[in-house]
């Protein structure tokens, strides 16, 4: 058995990683195994940052899919639900990263794909009303094309941000394996209903209301 | 390549292209491997027909006049530079054809099989560490120009730049090779899933094992050449053999850049390897059945209608307080206060315009011809600051009062008190 390399708080914090490491997951970023120093630190120091953040009121999650990330279960910690864009986009994102055609790019994609992706699936229509529902109005074929493609656009930068994909040069993405967190409703082979309804019960996911743009905290109805 | 420039400019100037379809593309390999067997370096006419019938017979099958074709498609490669006639004949007789460099390089792409491998690698650094020993030795024996000539800067040009061209020229066939062992590990867990897991990751273990075996060659023979290189380039230094210390110095780059590929393409095929091996672990492994997509792409499809949104934690930036200033307390812009009650008093008026009107009347009445004599005699009557508004005045009654006829650029005069004015010729209005 090899011996740990953190044995106490004091240890963590005193490394130079702590600060980068603890920023990034107050802001809601996921660290992935593919940061190879930052994932590691967490993994060696994981019972303690457990721990430490606990007293937050927060929880350091590890998935399976190799990732890390921290769930505010109290009031003590900020936290913020997703935009429509961003759920709309993350989903499509999580698409191609099971798509055995990303594996032979090395989990590269393109915009347009995510643009496409999501025109087939959710339809061109529903998009474009999804996405500007805080312009009202009709709008001309064109210029409502423009909105969706800055909307997409601006949730991607933030799912960058939240270490979900890292945006390379030009058109280029490259997906990352928390992307995969978008799928966590539907896991598994039972029914997705309850699955969502799990998230929401470990305060993972809400309840979203386009109309309001907003979203809201479902009651327990246990 | 001497100078990019002048190539660029020529290939353009001569409108140069390449336009090749299948049957000519299997043309050129058929030739090639017809050559290799019957051990000829030139094909006659006939040679020519006939392969190319071949050719035709399994690409286009139902073509007819295949005869007629053949030709046209010989002199269509021809016009490419990719065949040339050998035999110098012109139309006189049936001719004689070789394949050119351009043809061969096209072949070579489709059809040579020079991907690295260890033997190869080794074989080839072999041979280019021994001649680069031997080039060593010559250099140390140098007495004249014409001995650098021969003994070091050709066989470094010729005989060593071409073994590490052989090199590099293998190196991308093991790129290109990469990229289709990429593409069939797609192609596999396309097709199979979660039975293509074990031959994706022989795959990964094949390709990340040769690249292993020859970054470990390329590091411990390039080592070699290199130290060799700077060898024969201090010796051409110290006889102030320049072309000779050029000719060294420019096969060391070509050294670094065979160097460089293998530690390049091994850290890409170790990202490659980590992602492939993490997405069969917790994609493939865990979806066995592939249900996954299929669930997400249901879920994506219907999100409109049940929206949901994940949570994650946000705190806010810690709020940074500016630093406090002294104020400087400025005055506010204000005009003076005047009281309301102030008395008003009586101001005769100011008759000062009127009395200039009239005067004015009275010099156009009396037929004055320009407007300079207008103002020089009015302009002493009135105080000094106001003269130069007051010819201003003065120039727009006589306007209103007579006809004004100038010249196209009107002269400038000078009128009393130092003051310059344009002139205007002057001719009474006719009264109704």
């Amino acid at each position: 058995m090899t011996e740990a390399l953190y044995r106490t708080l004091e240890a963590v914090v005193q490394d130079d990683l702590f600060p980068t490491v603890d920023l990034a997951l107050r802001e809601g970023r996921h660290i992935a195994s593919d940061e190879l120093a930052e994932y590691a630190f967490i993994r060696e120091a994981q019972p303690l940052l457990e721990q430490f953040y606990r007293r937050y009121g927060c929880e350091l999650v590890q998935v399976n899919d190799g990732y890390f990330y921290l769930r505010p279960t109290g009031d003590r910690l900020g936290r913020r639900h997703l935009s429509a864009g961003e759920m709309l986009v993350g989903q499509a994102l999580a698409l191609l990263y099971l798509d055995p055609a990303t594996v032979q790019s090395g989990g590269g994609a393109l915009r347009g794909q995510v643009v496409e992706l999501l025109d087939n699936l959710v339809g061109k229509d529903k998009l474009v009303s999804a996405l500007n529902r805080r312009r009202s109005g009709k709008k001309a074929e064109r210029i409502a094309q423009e909105l969706v493609r800055r909307e997409i656009d601006l949730a991607l930068r933030s799912l960058a941000r939240l270490g979900f994909v890292e945006l390379m040069e030009g058109e280029r993405l490259r997906l990352r394996p928390s992307i995969l967190r978008f799928a966590d409703p539907v896991r598994g082979l039972g029914d997705p209903a309850a699955g969502l309804q799990r998230l929401i019960e470990r305060r993972d996911a809400v309840l979203a209301d386009l109309e309001a743009g907003d979203a809201h905290e479902e009651e327990d109805s246990g | 390549m001497e100078d990019v420039h002048r190539t660029l400019g020529a290939l353009h100037r001569g409108n140069t292209r390449l336009q090749l379809d299948t049957t000519d593309l299997c043309f050129l390999v058929a030739l090639r491997a017809r050559g290799e067997v019957s051990a000829v370096a030139s094909f006659e006419d006939e040679m020519l027909v006939d392969v190319f019938e071949q050719v035709c017979d399994l690409t286009d099958p139902a073509a007819p006049n295949k005869r007629k074709r053949a030709t046209h498609a010989i002199e269509r490669l021809r016009e490419q530079r990719l065949l040339a006639r050998v035999d110098g004949a012109g139309l006189m007789r049936a001719g004689e054809y070789a394949m050119t460099r351009l043809g061969a390089a096209i072949v070579d792409f489709y059809a040579a099989d020079e991907k690295l491998t260890r033997e190869s690698l080794s074989l080839l650094s072999n041979i280019l560490l021994s001649q680069l020993a031997e080039v060593r030795a010559a250099a140390r024996g140098c007495d004249s120009p014409d001995a650098w000539q021969t003994r070091v800067i050709e066989p470094l040009r010729v005989t060593v730049g071409d073994l590490v061209g052989g090199i590099e020229r293998r190196q991308r066939g093991m790129d290109a090779q990469q990229e289709e062992v990429q593409a069939r590990i797609g192609e596999l867990l396309r097709h199979d899933w979660f039975s293509a897991i074990a031959a994706c990751e022989e795959l990964l273990e094949d390709t990340a094992a040769t690249l292993q075996e020859l970054n470990q060659v390329l590091m411990r023979d390039t080592g070699l050449m290199l130290a060799l290189l700077q060898e024969i380039e201090q010796t051409a230094a110290t006889a102030a053999a320049h072309a000779a210390e050029a000719a060294s110095h420019t096969v060391a780059e070509q050294v670094e850049r065979v160097a460089a590929w293998g530690g390049e393409r091994q850290r890409a095929w170790s990202d490659y390897y980590q992602y492939v091996q993490r997405y069969l672990r917790t994609v493939v492994r865990l979806d066995p059945q592939r249900a996954l997509s299929q669930r997400l792409r249901d879920q994506l499809a219907g999100w409109l209608d049940l929206p949901f949104a994940l949570c994650v934690a946000e705190v806010p930036s810690i709020r940074l307080l500016r630093e406090l200033e002294a104020r400087v307390e400025r005055a506010p812009v204000e005009r003076p206060r005047r009281s309301l009650d102030d008395t008003l008093s009586v101001e005769p008026p100011d008759a000062t315009p009127v009395a200039l009107e009239a005067r004015v009347r009275e010099f156009l009445d009396d037929r004055t011809t320009s407007l300079s004599e207008v103002i020089r005699a009015l302009l002493p009557d009135i105080p000094e600051p106001e003269r130069f508004k007051a010819i201003g005045r003065i120039a727009a009654l006589v306007a209103q009062g007579a006809h004004v006829t100038q010249e196209l650029v009107p002269p400038w005069t000078a009128v009393p008190h130092n003051l310059e004015i344009q002139d205007w010729n002057l001719e009474p209005k006719e009264s109704v």
